[in-house]
Order: structure tokens, then sequence, then C-alpha cells
């Protein structure tokens, strides 16, 4: 998506991207981002919770309107948790049993055939 | 939740936005996938300000959630990681009503959140509603999808050439990317 933003700006449409993995958008380089320091899956706002939607799109908003320059992140003030300790377990290996490893890469190489089958039959297939 | 030291309470070090550049590199190696992934880098990037107000500015609304689709297995809250729900190609859809758009094609933090509420990745509702209080001019009549190709050379030549062209038929001011 960050390279959506980069293509939309250089053509003339100013963008904000709503994002939560700040340092992938970041190491791309994108004019503005409204970073919800969120599990992946939330990046316009909490489960079930209104206010926190409402509150997350009117900040994406304001830095698309008052954005200085590019490179513009701002970190929405809302938490997820008062606990962060949800920030140790994404990927994270260090966390992982030799076991659940084997378990993820039989996973990740099944999910890799089914996307190459949905390749051939979209016609983009490599 | 804090941490004390020397008397002074600070954050716990991991509560940081998660490096997720080092945690997936190191993941897939982990995994036995050799040479690591490489993400799009820039030195430049372009910048453009908005033309008019907010108020005056039709907003198009981009997003790499997929229409549902019954015969494609879970896709519901929960859904493990599904890859026959991914699609290739950039797609619009109707913002009038209420579309069904699905993330179990992305890699979401399956143990923290479960993909129960459309509106923390999809916020068509939120954007109807700014358009009716006259926040925003209007909501583009349609919203875009965008393929999460791993080949970064089709997102480049392919989707965003294409997601440009819905953007200027749809004559939008600027857009609202979320990313997943």
């Amino acid at each position: 998506m960050s390279l959506v933003a980069r293509h939309l700006e250089a053509n003339g449409i100013p963008t904000v991207i709503m994002g939560c993995a700040k340092d992938i958008v970041e190491h791309v380089g994108v004019p503005r981002l409204l970073f919800s320091d969120f599990p992946l899956g939330n990046a316009a706002g909490k489960p079930k919770d209104v206010a926190s939607q409402a509150l997350t799109i009117e900040l994406a908003l304001k830095v698309l309107e008052t954005a200085p320059g590019p490179r513009t992140t701002v970190q929405s003030p809302l938490r997820w948790s008062d606990n962060p300790d949800w920030k140790l377990d994404f990927s994270n290996v260090e966390r992982l049993s030799a076991e659940e490893i084997a378990r993820r890469k039989a996973e990740f190489d099944a999910n890799k055939g089914v996307a190459r089958t949905r390749r051939v039959e979209a016609g983009v297939a490599e | 939740m804090t941490d004390t030291m020397d008397g002074l309470d600070f954050a716990p070090p991991h509560d940081l936005p998660i490096p997720y550049l080092r945690r997936i590199s190191t993941y897939y190696q982990t995994l036995g996938y050799g040479a690591p992934y490489r993400w799009a880098q820039y030195a430049d990037v372009p910048f453009t300000p908005l033309a008019k107000p907010l108020a005056k500015s039709r907003i198009s609304l981009i997003t790499t959630a997929a229409p549902y689709q019954p015969d494609k297995g879970d896709q519901g809250p929960g859904a493990p990681y599904n890859a026959a729900a991914k699609f290739y190609r950039v797609y619009t859809g109707s913002t009038d009503g209420e579309p069904d758009l699905r993330i179990s094609h992305i890699g979401i933090d399956r143990k923290h959140t479960t993909a129960e509420d459309i509106n923390t990745w999809f916020p068509l509702k939120q954007l109807k509603r700014l358009a009716g209080e006259g926040r925003i001019g209007e909501v583009a009549p349609r919203f875009i999808g965008a393929p999460t190709n791993r080949s970064q050379k089709t997102t480049i030549e392919q989707d965003c050439v294409d997601i440009l062209a819905r953007v200027r038929e749809d004559g939008s001011d600027a857009a609202v990317i979320v990313a997943n």
C-alpha cells in the first residue's frame, strides 16, 4: 500500500495511509501515515468501538490536511491494551518451540501452493 | 503498565511499535526460506498538498480487503490465513450500501485480534458519516481493492497504474488508503 500511496502522490493525488506496521511503511517512504499501535488488522480503529473508529479516521483526515511535507507520521494516542505484552508475539521466533516452527513451515508451504493455484486461475502466474 | 528505573516510571522496554522488518525477516529465515525479503525503499518521497478543503473534496477509499467469496473457505472472524481468498487484480465495488469485505487472506495478528468488525479495516461507514456532516465533500462512488502481491514489481507496474486510473475515473481529489 505504501507503493500505491507513492504512485498516486507522484501523479497529483494526495493520500494518507492508515496503518499498524510503522517501520515497514516508513522504510518504503510515504507522504503521510496515521499510525495506530494496534495488532495488524485494526488500522481503522478498535473492534466494536465506534468512538475509536471515529477518532482514528478524524486523525487520518487531519494528517491529510496538515502534513507539512513527506514522511509525516502521526501516532494515534489510543492504546490497544494497558498491557503491551501482545507486542512480543507476532512472528517472534524467540517465543516459538521447534515443533511450532515446523508446523508453521508446513502451513506456509501449503498456503503457497494454494496461492500459486489461484494465480494460475487468475491468469497472473509468473 | 510501567517499568521503574532509578525511581522513574518508564514504559516497559518492549512497549514500542513492533519491529516488523526484523521480526518477519528472522521468522522466514528461521523457517528455512533463504534470502530475506527486501522491502521497497526510496530516498525520495513524493508529496502533493490538498488542492481544496476536505469539505469540498471527493475521497477515494483504497483497501487490501477482499470481497467475501462463499466458495473459498473460512473467511469469518478468527479464520486462519486463507490464501484461497486472495485476489490478483485491482477491483472496485460500489460504496452504496455495506460491502462485505474480509481480510482472511492477509497476515493480520491472529493471536490478538479476530477480524470480527469490518470497521477496523474498512472505514466506509465513518467516511459516509463525515460526508453527511460536511467534514469531507463526498465519498467516491467506488472503493478500490488493491492486491497484496508478494511481487513488488507487479504492484508497481500493474496495480499502482490501475489504481491511479480508477481514482481519476472517479474524479477524486484525495485518497484514504488502509493497509492491513
